[in-house]
């Protein structure tokens, strides 16, 4: 179209135009809702009315033939021991229970506000074994790892969702600290000088756990009063889940049963 | 009064109606064609305001929450620290810089006056001198420069403070000018020294808040804020005149390379159609290395580039324009053009599935591809030129002789000397051919030893199928087998009864060596943990477990002989019959026992014809390679694999077999359907590619594609275009013969690779599984990119430097299915890391080597001579030679040395490693430092021998590292300290504990307890167990294990008492053993 013939047009355009157009809307800004970058803090937990959760780890089913450890690769590790030491993954107590059973709240307590606890959690290698062999510690919470052994260990967990390493620890070398930033049942330890030694870290996001031992018991400790879903892990004998209602204050006893 | 002249009867009526008509017609046209040109055609001017407004606003939120978080940041005590320490720096620098300052001032007044006076006088001197220089010489001259020198002498009075009338010759002016110079620089270089610690501080203080502050600071989104408020609405253009690219997309897609993160949410809401043109590119990194500027957007989009009358125009969605916008699903065919020479292409997955899809499912048995599979293109070529040089040596000799004759029978010398020259020019010409000749059988042998076929040798049919299955199979290979590559030919039951009596006769008829039956249970542990599941899998539907690569092997025991089975698993690569290729036929025992030669058996060594000399086929064609297992532990897996058949198969015998009427109707069928390209078949082995080539299929313009009878169905379902065309030719190929008149022969051959689920057509598309649609989708994706590209060369990725060694890598690593094993790049997980087995922390120590860092960890030549025979032993070779704690093994796949060379290039290359590379000279070690580092490994806390092997087969059962013996030959010096250092830095998750060394006054230090020879020791301790690895010998080695066993003793003995002795110590063991 010609220039200025346009320019021409334009004039009288524009009166016409003003009928025919609206003014430009001014775009409006849609307000999205600002994530908050921080989660939710939880309700605080009310210590006057939690309650406790108790239980017990039945076996049914043949016993497990544990296999013997042969630690002969490293005699530091044979004399630790004065009889042949076990496996330990597969234990049954005398009772019949079980022992090493990593019972957690899955479910429930997520709105509850869980301050990482100061206190650390102590493994310890001491004979080429851990000690104790099934761990628990909360989201960030410190894992302190020492070793009464007069060998090197390695200590190699091997997460799926957290960050895998593997530190060496030289006799009479500092403790390590270590924290998991993200919950997980479980996480396998390994140390490759020591192939047969293995433990197992639930790490949770709330301190609601507990791991059931020689007399296949455990005790949880602190539950406000609600709805939850229980946990209950097993190296061998794999993984259960029930629910439970806690009232204010209220004891509630909740057995598992595995089978062989 | 006149009369009224007559009412004209046209003027008489009034036309204003019409008029008033017209002109509202006009005014009407006219503003809408105004419109228009404002408006309607120029869509982009709405979408750049309302980008500036939304861009604007989003900036505006930004600002002061960035500005809340650099103020945190600035609130932190690190920032304080260094903000404090800017201060302190400042105040201390504060009173000399104050003394500095007036003292520079003091010079500058003094400079001011100095040069207010010099200046005119020097202009005066200057003229001086110059009237004085053009005078003659004379005495004119000696008087003006008298005067000169006289005018000189001054004096010259300074007024002002600093000189309060001091009085100076020219010269003095000069010099004392100069001096306030130096003095004012010396002060200025003070200054500068005195500011240093200031500024450094600030500049410490300001990557502070750099690093610690995420995204963009605010002033920097107060600049972006600016712009876009000050944005001018007009077209914005890229344009690349060499390329022919005129792009005016970011006209509407205006965020597209803001460095900002713009989405939907952020830009308007899901709701706003404008939102989806704002975003940011969903792959900033990518569009980095592509900077817009120089690459434009429609050469990987394509599209309309130069249309901003609307969105279809621009994107090219219209009738006129040829190559519209890629669908999102196939945006990465846009990568191709310029990258059809990458087997993988970064950022493209899509893509690069597909390209690997084109040779994994066989498309390249019939269908040429530029790049792929070019061994029996080259082959041919290779042997053409053979025959086509012997033909010349003959006729050299042949002339040659001739001349001899005619040099015997010559009447004069001087012509039988001319004779004879003339013969040993032919003599020596054809000696040169003979050895050209060599070159090229080299090269035809190390072509064979790559070249593969998709599917098996069926001249083998008769020792390995049981003849009643063929049929079953050829049927529909999906239904045995639903997992299978082989695609389902449309077959009637005579087509199949002719194929299966073509391949049952011609097939070779032996007897295999009879093999005994062996251990399932072994079996299958070996076939669970030997590496087998990185390619196969077994299982059937959900129960499926391993690779994908190859075969399913649930059902290999209804099909394949025992015999076979057994060798196979022993040797794949074993034939029974080499393949003269110059014969064109298979090589017998009568063909060897005719020149005095034993039978053929499996050897790279000895693979000429025993007839004419040429290279013979010696291999299977196949890329599964020889793990050099036992035929014990073979005869084990075929076992095993045979008891995981189904119970109850039953198949109807098949007695036109051997009905020699079949035989020839059989080879045109099997001719005719393409056979040879993915199998060997007798008698066509020399068969060429029967489908269209596609290195340039998605060029070609829509009308010379063949939708058939679908084009009115396709434009209508909207589905008229290059990826509707092949997303319905690979789902289902026969449809386009629906409806055409057309007899067998002209039927479209091209096979069913995928199966339906349901009869549901939707759109055309059959009902396939999500993972078939995937596939198509994929293949789909780079048959579109596939184009004679417009762009010019210097755009392709073609490089010549180590990143071509990385290209021509990666085909050998789809080609061999490396990554079924092997980890090449972080993230991409090998088929065994996924497999069940391997999740236990002890299984998790049996996967194979990652190999992130592989060029940087050993030796290209090492690693050429590992590639070539990964036992590292001609005569042990039921192990790894590196690895032999290992269940899982390192096949050996008879590489070409082409592809050896190919493939050690790579590993070096993907770690940026020089080739060649030369080996550093490390210190030897002093006798004292030998004996340190004796100590060292030795010691209690340095685990190394706990782990690594040492030879000693007591020992190396515990063993989970490779011995150090290797590492001199094997690995890099620098690579080796790396790794002792921090281990999980170049391999995640490795066995290799970190931690092992800390650093104590700039060295690295062993972290546990040392041995006390070490007291004193100022070296770098990480250092010296390199060079002392570097070094180690078998004896050396020995003398360590005896060492280490004795302090191990003594250790025990010393700290538990005589209980230790209860068992046998493995050290105590080694020390026997020595």
């Amino acid at each position: 179209m010609n220039k200025k013939l346009m320019i021409g047009f334009s004039i009288i355009a524009t009166t016409i135009l003003m009928f025919g157009c609206s003014s430009e809307k001014a775009p409006e800004t849609t307000e999205q809702p600002a994530a908050t970058a921080t989660a939710p803090a939880g309700t605080p937990v009310d210590q006057a009315t939690v309650g406790t959760v108790t239980g017990k780890i039945t076996f049914t089913g043949a016993k497990p033939k544990l296999a013997v450890i042969h630690m002969d690769q490293d005699p530091v590790c044979v004399a630790k021991h004065k009889s042949p030491v076990h496996v330990e993954d597969g234990e049954v107590n005398e009772n019949g229970t079980l022992p090493n059973v990593f019972v957690y709240v899955k479910d429930g307590a997520d709105k509850y506000a869980w301050p990482t606890p100061t206190e650390a959690v102590t493994l310890d290698q001491n004979g080429c074994m851990y000690q104790p062999h099934v761990v628990g510690v909360q989201v960030d919470q410190t894992l302190h790892i020492v070793s009464s052994d007069a060998t090197t260990h390695n200590i190699h967990p091997q997460p799926k969702d957290n960050r895998e390493w593997n530190e060496s620890q030289a006799p009479g070398a500092p403790a390590l600290d270590k924290t998991f930033a993200r919950s997980e049942i479980m996480i396998p330890v390994k140390c490759n000088q020591h192939p047969w030694m293995r433990a197992y870290i639930g790490v949770t996001k709330n301190p609601l756990f507990a791991v059931s031992g020689s007399d296949g018991t455990f005790t949880i400790k602190g539950l406000p009063p609600g709805d939850y879903t229980l946990g209950a892990w097993s190296a061998t004998f794999g993984t259960q889940e029930q629910k439970v209602t806690v009232a204010p204050k209220e004891s509630k006893t909740v057995d598992f049963s595995f089978k062989g | 009064m006149p009369d009224a002249p007559e009412k004209d009867p046209i003027v008489g009526r009034s036309l204003a109606g019409y008029f008033v008509i017209a002109a509202f017609l006009l005014i009407f046209s006219l503003s809408w064609s105004l419109y228009d040109e404002f408006f309607g055609l120029r869509p982009w001017k709405g979408y750049e305001r309302r980008f500036a407004t939304l861009y604007a606003s989003l900036l505006k939120k930004e600002i002061p929450r960035q500005e809340k978080a650099e103020k945190a940041i600035e609130n932190s005590p690190d920032y304080q620290a260094l903000e404090k320490q800017v201060k302190d720096a400042h105040d201390a620098a504060a009173p000399q810089l104050t003394q500095i300052h007036e003292q520079t001032a003091a010079i500058d007044g003094k400079i001011a006056a100095v040069l207010g006076t010099l200046t005119n006088e020097r202009a005066r001197v200057g003229s001086m001198i110059y009237v004085a220089e053009h005078t003659p010489d004379g005495p004119g001259r000696t008087s003006l420069e008298h005067n000169l020198d006289m005018y000189k002498k001054g004096p010259f009075t300074l007024n002002g403070p600093s000189f309060a009338g001091k009085t100076f010759t020219f010269e003095e002016l000069e010099n004392e000018f100069a001096n306030l110079q130096t003095e004012k620089g010396k002060l200025q270089q003070q200054e500068g020294d005195i500011l240093k610690p200031q500024g450094e501080a600030a500049k410490k203080l300001r990557a502070y808040l750099h690093d610690h502050l995420n995204g963009l600071s605010a002033e920097q989104l107060r600049g972006l804020l600016n712009k876009a408020e000050t944005m001018a609405i007009e077209i914005k253009q890229i344009n690349i005149p060499d390329a022919g690219v005129v792009d005016r997309c970011e006209s509407c897609h205006l965020g597209i390379r803001e460095p900002v993160l713009l989405t939907r949410q952020n830009m308007g809401g899901d709701k706003d159609p404008m939102s989806a043109a704002f975003t940011s590119h969903p792959d900033m990194e990518l569009l980095q290395i592509h900077d817009p500027d120089k690459y434009g957007c429609t050469p990987c989009h394509n599209g309309n580039g130069m249309q901003v009358d609307s969105v279809a125009m621009g994107h090219g969605e219209y009738e006129h324009w040829l190559w519209p916008l890629y669908h999102k699903a196939n945006m990465q065919a846009g990568c191709q053009q310029c990258h059809a020479s990458d087997m993988v292409v970064d950022h493209a997955p899509e893509l690069t599935e597909g390209k690997r899809l084109l040779q994994w499912k066989g498309c390249i048995g019939c269908h040429r591809f530029q790049g792929y599979d070019s061994e029996p293109e080259d082959l041919v070529a290779n042997q053409q030129q053979i025959l086509q040089m012997e033909t010349e040596r003959a006729d050299d000799l042949r002339n040659a002789q001739r001349d001899i004759d005619a040099g015997d029978h010559a009447a004069d010398n001087a012509t039988a000397r001319q004779d004879y020259t003339d013969a040993d020019a032919l003599r020596v010409a054809s000696s040169k051919v003979s050895m050209q000749l060599d070159q090229l059988e080299v090269k035809a042998k190390y072509l064979m030893m790559g070249r593969k076929k998709v599917g098996p040798d069926l001249k083998e049919v008769r020792v390995k199928i049981r003849p009643e299955w063929i049929p079953v199979w050829l049927k529909n290979p999906h239904a045995w087998r639903p997992t299978t590559k082989m695609p389902r030919f449309r077959l009637d039951d005579d087509d199949i009864e002719d194929i299966s009596a073509y391949l049952w006769q011609t097939a070779i008829q032996t007897t295999l060596s009879h093999q005994a039956p062996g251990d399932p249970v072994k079996g299958k542990e070996s076939f669970e943990t030997r590496g087998c599941m990185g390619c196969h899998s077994v299982g059937e539907g959900a129960n499926q477990v391993g690779g994908w690569f190859a075969a399913n092997l649930t059902r290999v025991g209804e099909k394949d002989n025992y015999d076979f089975l057994v060798r196979w698993i022993h040797n794949p690569r074993e034939r029974t019959r080499p393949y003269c290729p110059f014969e064109k036929r298979d090589i017998t025992d009568e063909d060897y026992k005719k020149h005095g030669l034993p039978p053929y058996t499996f050897d790279l060594n000895h693979t000429k014809c025993p007839n004419d000399g040429h290279e013979m086929v010696v291999e299977q064609m196949t890329v599964m390679p020889n793990l050099r297992l036992s035929w014990d532990e073979a005869r084990d897996i075929a076992s095993y694999l045979e008891t995981l058949k189904r119970p109850d198969a039953t198949y109807a015998a098949a007695p036109f077999m051997n009905n020699p009427k079949l035989k020839e109707e059989g080879k045109k069928k099997i001719r005719f359907y393409g056979c040879a390209g993915c199998h060997e078949i007798e008698g066509m082995e020399d068969e060429g590619r029967i489908g269209t080539e596609l290195t340039a299929e998605g060029s070609k313009p829509l009308e010379q594609i063949d939708f058939a009878l679908y084009i009115r169905e396709a434009k209508n379902e909207d589905w008229y275009s290059h990826k509707g065309f092949f997303e319905h030719k690979l789902a289902k190929p026969e449809m386009y013969d629906k409806g055409m008149i057309k007899t067998e022969a002209e039927e479209l051959k091209m096979p069913d690779f995928f199966e339906p689920v349901s009869s549901k057509v939707t759109e055309g598309m059959p009902d396939l599984a999500p993972a078939d649609q995937k596939q198509i989708s994929e293949l789909t994706t780079f048959l579109m990119g596939s184009v004679t590209s417009e762009i010019p060369q210097r755009y392709w990725y073609l490089p010549a430097d180590q990143r071509r060694d990385v290209q021509d890598g990666w085909w050998l690593v789809k080609k061999y299915n490396c990554e079924g094993c092997h980890q090449f790049k972080v993230g991409q997980d090998s088929v065994l890391m996924d497999i069940p087995r391997y999740q236990t922390p002890e299984w998790k120590d049996q996967l194979p080597p990652k190999l992130l860092t592989e060029g940087a960890r050993v030796n290209p030549e090492w690693l050429a001579k590992f590639l070539s025979n990964p036992a590292m032993s001609d005569t042990d070779t039921d192990r790894d030679g590196v690895r032999p704690y290992l269940k899982v093994r390192m096949p050996t796949f008879y590489f070409s040395p082409i592809e050896v060379r190919k493939l050690v290039r790579f590993f070096q290359a993907m770690s940026s490693q020089p080739m060649p590379y030369i080996s550093p000279r490390l210190d030897p070690l002093t006798p004292k430092e030998l004996e340190m580092a004796r100590a060292l490994f030795t010691s209690r806390a340095a685990p190394c021998l706990k782990c690594h092997a040492t030879g000693d087969a007591t020992h190396d059962k515990f063993a989970t590292a490779p011995n150090f013996l290797l590492a001199p030959e094997r690995l890099k010096p620098d690579w080796t300290k790396h790794w002792i250092l921090d281990p999980a830095m170049i391999s995640p998750g490795t066995a290799m504990p970190s931690g092992l060394f800390k650093t104590q006054d700039g060295h690295n230090v062993f972290a546990g307890p040392t041995p006390p020879i070490f007291n004193g020791y100022t070296g770098d301790q990480a250092d010296l167990l390199v060079r002392y690895m570097f070094e180690i010998t078998p004896e050396e080695q020995r003398k360590l294990t005896g060492l280490s066993a004795n302090s191990m003793k003594q250790t025990t003995e010393k700290q538990e008492g005589p209980n230790a002795h209860a068992r046998p110590t493995l050290i105590g063991m080694l020390v026997k053993a020595h």
